[in-house]
């Protein structure tokens, strides 16, 4: 379709869809070109992992000895290829990552839910005018920012205020307690990711058809049900994306968690009881960043390419369960 | 070896600095990269070499950390690999480490622990895990448990550490493991009951320990009295040819570039 040719005239023609096609085949190869990126990222990660993966098998994923320690010796391999260390086992490291994503991942979402039902319905015009620019400001304050307040603020407070003389002897033996821990991590964390989940969840409440609310209102249902029962039914596929875009940046979140989250692999004890708040974790990508230093030691970049390939799949899986939990809800929803 | 062009990327504090304009063609070019300790001084040494020898070459200086200067002169990318470890094993072959300074290594603890003159005993019971409380150590004027701050698996000055004043104990894995000076200063400045090493050039704010009752100083440093040195390399593909040859002769031989070293390190001489 060619507004400036002349009707009649097939040599305009036949060049503007020319133009056409070379433009469909230029955004073809574009978008096949993040494609085989992305494949080749994979191939380059894995391949450079298998040999941890390989020596330890499932062993990799399970508890048992000191990961640092493990690290520690793989560091100082030999120069002989074939004699190589690769036992690890990087279960603290595992469930650090989990604990810190899972923990700020349910806080966050939510005080986002709850904030964003606000700023769509209840906030007065004035407040909505300020609150929504400064969220989407708030969402995208690089995280090192977030560290540097994190370590020359809330760690020292952490150490030493919150945590007692009595809890920090109970543990000396097994780990130190000074400020850099859990807590502090899952609090920064959850600070970072909710911004980005309440911009998008208010603008998915947003777009759900007036007609409906209004439909419920003259019911004579009151705001809150309606905003519960209604708007915020039909938003739910856009509320699991953001979660799952949340999930992904505290997943991959290396910085900020490397200055704060304590640098030792350790796992924190359930059974301690409120003392694992203050243990110290160190989540995958905090550990990657920490040891970027000995990627030049054969057997220590493959570990850290290992780690590399674990958060990978990971995003991949997150990705899809994303996909999957928004298929049923899809039906009730504004959005494909 | 596992080095790609990412690694730059990662390596944190990897920023290059252009110290000289490379204009004249025919200047021969040294570049270097590798160990952020010995960086500052590197690039004091290449500004001081151009004063003396006027466009002899020019200079291209980026960091990275030791590894990545042994890695990246192993390879041919630089000209000369910048280490503040001593050669290991799995190095790669064929290199030739040439000692260019020495830096102190400091006991630091937190301005409120006065503590003073540890033997060395006392470091390796501390730093082994082996007294855990403030009370259990003699000059110290605090109490409670004791927060030991190390540096990561891969960082040359824990390797140096180890060697130098822990032999054969190993570090406890209660401690926390930072990834470089600054933030194990930083977390001894903010925490009271800290203990942990810096090079001597991050020891602003701390209270030195004073290792065998000899403080880490320049001074004592330079005099031989405190212990606690460890070696700067530069690294060459071989023995060093043609301006990187010259450069390093003149900084291991004149007393111009002694005078350099000496505003913060211990020249060899």
């Amino acid at each position: 379709m060619s507004v400036t040719a002349p009707p009649g005239d097939t040599v305009a023609r036949v060049a503007t869809e020319r133009t056409d096609r070379r433009v469909e085949l230029l955004l073809g190869a574009l978008a096949s070109a993040i494609l085989v990126l992305i494949a080749a990222m994979i191939v380059f990660v894995f391949a450079k992992a298998w040999p941890s993966f390989s020596h330890n098998g499932l062993a990799w994923f399970g508890p048992g000895g000191n990961v640092d320690d493990q690290l520690g010796q793989i560091f100082n391999s030999p120069a002989n290829p074939a004699a190589y260390e690769y036992t690890l086992h990087a279960w603290p490291l595992l469930y650090a990552t989990l604990l810190t994503t899972g923990g700020a991942v349910l806080i966050g979402l939510t005080f986002a839910l709850l904030s964003a039902v606000f700023i769509v319905e209840f906030a007065p015009p004035g407040l909505r005018r300020v609150l929504q620019p400064v969220v989407r400001l708030l969402a995208a304050v690089p995280s090192v920012i977030y560290g540097l307040i994190g370590i020359l603020v809330i760690v020292p407070f952490v150490g030493n205020h919150l945590i007692s003389e009595a809890r920090r002897k109970s543990v000396a033996y097994v780990v130190q307690l000074s400020g850099t821990s859990l807590l502090v991590a899952v609090l920064i964390l959850t600070v970072m990711i909710t911004p980005i989940m309440i911009a998008i969840i208010v603008d998915a409440l947003r777009t759900v058809p007036r007609s409906w609310t209004e439909g419920a209102a003259a019911l004579g249902v009151n705001r809150w049900r309606v905003m519960w029962t209604i708007t915020v039914r039909a938003a739910r596929p856009a509320i699991v994306a953001a979660a799952v875009l949340a999930t992904a940046r505290a997943l991959g979140e290396a910085i900020m968690l490397s200055m704060v989250s304590g640098s030792v692999g350790f796992a924190p004890n359930p059974l301690d009881g409120l003392t694992v708040l203050f243990e110290p974790v160190r989540p995958l990508a905090a550990t990657i960043v920490d040891n970027a230093e000995g990627l030049s030691v054969k057997p220590f970049g493959q570990t850290i390419y290992a780690f590399a390939a674990i958060l990978l799949v990971s995003s991949f899986f997150l990705s899809f369960a994303g996909w999957v939990a928004k298929q049923p809800l899809k039906r009730y929803g504004t959005r494909s | 070896m596992q080095r790609t062009s990412v690694t730059a990327a990662l390596a944190l504090g990897g920023a290059a600095l252009a110290i000289a304009p490379a204009t004249a063609a025919a200047r021969p070019t040294i570049s270097m990269s590798g160990s952020t300790s010995v960086a500052p001084l590197a690039a004091k040494l290449a500004k001081g070499y151009l004063r003396a020898r006027p466009g002899a070459a020019s200079f291209r200086l980026a960091q990275g950390g030791s590894d990545i200067g042994v890695a990246d002169v192993a390879r041919g990318r630089v000209t000369i690999g910048n280490s503040s470890r001593d050669p290991k094993p799995t190095d790669p072959g064929g290199l030739v480490f040439n000692k260019i300074a020495r830096d102190a290594i400091c006991i630091s603890t937190n301005r409120g622990n006065r503590l003073s003159g540890v033997s060395q005993a006392t470091v390796r019971a501390i730093f082994g895990g082996k007294v855990r409380d403030w009370s259990q150590v003699p000059g110290s004027n605090i109490r409670g448990p004791i927060d030991v701050i190390v540096r990561t698996a891969a960082s040359g000055t824990q390797d140096a550490f180890q060697k130098i004043f822990l032999d054969k104990t190993k570090v406890t894995s209660t401690a926390a493991q930072k990834a470089s000076n600054g933030l194990v200063a930083q977390s001894i400045r903010s925490d009271p009951r800290a203990v942990g090493y810096v090079s001597l050039a991050f020891t602003k704010g701390l209270n030195d320990a004073r290792y065998q009752g000899v403080g880490c100083t320049l001074r004592n440093a330079k005099s031989g009295q405190y212990l606690g040195t460890r070696n700067f390399w530069m690294v060459t593909r071989g023995p060093a040819r043609g301006a990187a040859a010259q450069f390093i002769r003149w900084i291991q031989r004149t007393a111009a570039a002694a005078r350099i070293i000496a505003t913060g390190w211990v020249p060899l001489r």
